[in-house]
């Protein structure tokens, strides 16, 4: 309706006027950052009832994370000792001025892209730890052509055989796809260091008398067995060992004090209840900061405690169909993968680009993108740095998988939701109502095959 | 009867039958009927005191919008008052110190490729795309060119530039097209500042925001400690609602319906003319209240979306890869897009020119197209301007989800359907009866990402056949 030009005097009583005798009809408090929290609803959750989850697993003697850390001052990189000890022949030394003298040893050198670190069959003359870049692993097939056996990236090493003194010749060559800068060390400086220190050469003898134990491929401990046996040989006695110390999780907790006004929550409550709708939305708050440790704290969160094996490099660069077939060979049955949605819209874009439409699937009433018949669930709490690259999380989930479980405790006092709690700590002498709201939970992989990542995803890159 | 020559006829004919028969005749029809799929989609609320408040969190940093120009000729003017839709100035509504910056700007044109600011260059002014498109560019982990956003009309590059005394550029930012653009130094900025008490006192305000804990999307944070052990106090919290929320009136759509008393008495059989009148108006009045829910410059959807979750074609026609890129805006359980038959149609040509079939999906019977499984739907009211672009929205709906609601009354009086009331209004000396027909709605999105919407989709772009 178009409005006159001049208004002529109201000849009844506007609109203004009226709503102040009308009940306004109001929404509750409406809050932007409530995602879907899909991983939150996506795993199973285990009561733990003494506040402690212990995985016992068979005996392992495969090393950890392997990961080494840098510190970067300008142009300069240094590698930081202790994260030395993450290499599997130095796991678990602990000298740490021997691990500073063999730190000052490394030398930094940069590689352009195509450019060989080291030609399989060459004499091999340095081992690197790779700081910044990728580098594909280069091997032969049958037929002579040449095949990438992996994708090697920051924190990794390469050529460590060097350490045992073996390692002539280099078995594969290791050829540079992005800029990369890498530290060298030569094997001259590290016999030198291995004869100041005999104490490292020891350490590094028992890895390699470790890792040279019988056991099957995944590191654990070998079952002897004996199959397909004539005659009457002597069977092999066997027992499954288990691991000394296992991993045990605590549960970790996210807490805060929710303050109301007695005034506030006495009198204020026509038609919504004051008190409860400051709870919902820190509740929700809460739930929001619980999905993002699950994913993100250091000690337990599922970006910080990957297999090695599970860590998968894009080939170029965003996220493509076979960078993500890689993921899902890597373990049995996933489930869902979480990525985030920006994330999810370059997968989406390099699968138009292949002419490939991966049909939706119906996930918990919802519709999401899939890929290979597995659910592709957003999630904004994967980390997307600043020059853009991120990652995307491949899951099995469940007990009687072997998969990734949540934790939460059994019972609460006060319990307002499972594993949520919200106490009423008193009044304060401002007449301010106080309640502890805490959420307790943590997550736990049973095997190390449980989940999986696709690491250094560029988002945005252009051709 | 007219004999024929050729021979005299054996039975009656079919002129004379007809005088004798009841023709079989159609209710009276309308071209301008739609399928109004945003009114069959949306979930109602029925508001009973004629306003609807959606209160939110506190935010503390300010969305922006985008600044308007007036054309003279080849020189272009800031219209004053649309630079209150720049963050920083984001409220302030004195005309006239608003005036003296609109002054301040000098328009520059860039041809496509050329550079507008260097990464790691002093920032030192503010830019304002009047025409064309700018793709801000950064670069990747491995220093690969990347593309980090796109900026276009109305929209701005370096607010944080005003608010600074220095700066360098995070970005290097590269026209597309052609581009005409309205700089504002800092100089000229803090000159102006410096004149007008107000003007600072506002900037000063808009400053301290910064520094006030809020999360990604500029609530006010609610703390939380996470992950600690030992005894360390725990941060007091509470959750801030915003103090003068968004209240949405409800709007109406009406007409007096004429209908003279002697068609109303005496023509009835078999239609009841008043009732075949009166339906034909209520569909105009849908057609009205849907176009209204999209188009108005108050409530409207397309004119209320929030600066973040507006995103621009990177090429010009719709390409599954911009659809990719608003699933991505409206990444919580989008329900379904809205887009121009037209519009529609050049996406199915941009799909099928990179192989792709994208399934349609079943809804309620209707096979619907779709992308990544969110349905497509038509709405001709979507505007498309005379130079051919147009828009795409996606939306979520419902109230449970924090996604757009429509609003209608409870109960009204004479109500003939949901919202819509048909009221006997006299009988004048003419003897014509006159009802008054009115439609009230409104539509409200909860929460400002429920809705996103892809910009300066380019129809008519086709691909020639190789």
């Amino acid at each position: 309706m178009t409005e006159p030009q001049t208004e002529p005097a109201p000849l009844s009583l506007g609109t203004a006027g009226a709503r102040n005798l009308a009940t306004t009809l109001k929404s509750v408090p409406q809050m932007q950052g409530i995602s879907s929290r899909w991983l939150l609803r996506a795993l199973p959750w285990v009561e733990v009832g003494g506040g402690t989850f212990r995985v016992n697993r068979r005996a392992t003697y495969a090393a950890g994370s392997g990961r080494v850390s840098f510190t970067v001052a300008a142009d300069s990189v240094q590698v930081v000792p202790p994260s030395l000890a993450e290499l599997p022949l130095l796991r678990g030394f602990d000298d740490e001025d021997v691990l500073a003298g063999l730190a000052g040893r490394f030398r930094q050198r940069e590689f352009a892209a195509g450019e060989e670190l080291a030609t399989a069959g060459a004499p091999a003359n340095s081992m690197f730890l790779v700081a910044h870049g990728k580098v594909n692993r280069v091997g032969a097939t049958k037929y002579g052509d040449q095949r990438v056996l992996g994708t090697v990236s920051e924190g990794e090493a390469i050529g460590q055989e060097l350490l045992t003194g073996n390692g002539i010749t280099a078995e594969e060559t290791a050829r540079a796809i992005t800029r990369v800068i890498v530290l060298e060390v030569t094997r001259d400086d590290l016999q030198r260091v291995l004869s100041e220190a005999p104490e490292l050469a020891a350490h590094v003898i028992v890895s390699q008398a470790d890792q040279r134990a019988p056991r099957n491929r995944h590191g654990e401990s070998e079952i002897d067995l004996s199959a397909g046996h004539d005659g009457e040989p002597d069977l092999p006695g066997t027992y499954a060992d288990y691991e000394l110390a296992p991993r045990e999780y605590p549960l970790s907790v996210a807490q805060t004090v929710l303050r109301v006004h007695t005034r506030v929550a006495d009198l204020f409550n026509e038609p919504m209840d004051q008190v409860e709708h400051q709870l919902r939305l820190t509740v929700e708050a809460l739930r929001e900061r619980q999905e993002s440790e699950l994913i993100n704290n250091p000690d337990f969160g599922l970006l910080h405690n990957v297999d090695l094996k599970q860590r998968v490099h894009t080939r170029s660069g965003p996220p493509t169909p076979d960078d993500m077939d890689d993921l899902i060979t890597r373990r049995r049955k996933t489930q869902y993968f979480f990525a985030h949605p920006r994330a999810i819209a370059a997968f989406g874009q390099e699968c138009t680009r292949r002419g490939i439409y991966p049909e939706p699937v119906e996930h918990e009433g919802s519709v999401v993108p899939s890929w290979r018949g597995v659910p592709l669930l957003s999630c904004n709490k994967i980390p997307i740095s600043d020059t853009g690259s991120t990652s995307i999380l491949a899951l099995r989930t469940g007990q009687e998988n072997q998969g990734v479980i949540g934790l939460q405790p059994a019972k609460l006092p006060d319990e307002q939701q499972p594993g949520l709690s919200a106490r009423f700590m008193g009044v304060t002498d401002k007449g301010i109502l106080q309640y502890l709201v805490s959420a307790y939970y943590s997550v736990a992989a049973l095997v190390p095959d449980a989940y999986g990542i696709l690491e250094n995803i560029e988002l945005g890159r252009v051709d | 009867m007219t004999e024929t020559i050729t021979g005299s006829r054996l039975s009656l004919s079919t002129d004379g039958a007809r005088n004798l028969a009841t023709t079989t005749k159609s209710v009276p029809q309308m071209q301008g009927i739609s399928s109004r799929w945003l009114l069959r989609l949306l979930p109602w609320v029925g508001v009973g005191g004629g306003v609807f408040r959606v209160n939110r969190r506190v935010v503390y940093s300010p969305g922006s919008g985008r600044v308007s120009f007036a054309d003279e000729g080849d020189t272009l003017r800031v219209v004053p008052p649309s630079l209150g839709e720049l963050p920083l100035l984001r409220g302030f509504d004195d005309e006239e110190v608003l005036t003296g910056l609109a002054q301040r700007f000098v328009q520059r044109e860039y041809n496509a490729g050329d550079t507008l600011v260097e990464a790691g260059a002093d920032a030192d002014a503010i830019f304002i795309v009047a025409h064309g498109k700018v793709s801000k560019l950064g670069q990747g982990k491995y220093g690969d060119n990347t593309v980090l956003g796109v900026v276009a009309d109305g929209e701005h590059l370096g607010d944080q530039v005003l608010g600074q005394s220095e700066g360098t550029w995070g970005a290097t930012a590269r026209a597309d097209t052609a581009v005409t653009a309205m700089v504002l130094s800092r100089a000229d900025f803090e000159e102006i500042v410096g004149r007008s008490e107000d003007l600072r006192a506002h900037v000063d305000e808009l400053l301290s925001h910064a520094a006030i804990p809020k999360n990604a999307h500029g609530e006010a944070s609610i703390d939380v400690a996470a992950g600690h052990s030992g005894e360390p106090d725990l941060p007091g919290t509470f959750v801030d609602y915003e103090l003068s929320p968004r209240e949405y009136e409800l709007s109406v759509a009406q007409t007096v319906l004429r209908v003279h008393s002697r068609v109303a008495d005496l023509y009835n059989e078999p239609m009841n003319q008043v009732e075949e009148q009166l339906r034909l108006t209520i569909e105009a009045l849908r057609e009205r209240q849907e176009s209204e829910m999209l188009n108005n410059a108050d409530f409207g959807l397309l004119h209320n979306v929030e600066h973040g979750q507006r995103i621009h074609t990177r090429s010009g026609p719709p390409t599954p890869d911009d659809l990719d890129q608003l699933l991505a805006t409206v990444w919580k359980q989008p329900s379904f897009f809205l887009a121009h038959p037209k519009a529609i149609a050049a996406f199915g040509r941009e799909a099928s020119h990179r192989g792709v079939y994208p399934t349609s999906i079943d809804v309620s019977g209707n096979k619907v197209p779709a992308w990544r499984g969110v349905p497509i739907y038509p709405s001709n009211k979507i505007p498309v301007s005379d130079a051919g672009t147009t828009s795409i929205l996606l939306i979520r709906a419902g109230e449970e989800s924090g996604g757009v609601v429509g609003l209608q009354p409870t109960t009204l009086p004479d109500e003939y359907q949901p919202g819509l009331s048909v009221r006997f209004m006299n009988v004048n000396e003419k003897a014509i009866i006159s009802y008054l027909v009115s439609a009230y709605y409104s539509v409200a999105p909860l929460v400002s990402d429920a809705i996103g919407v892809l910009e300066n989709v380019e129809l008519g772009r086709h691909h020639d056949e190789d």
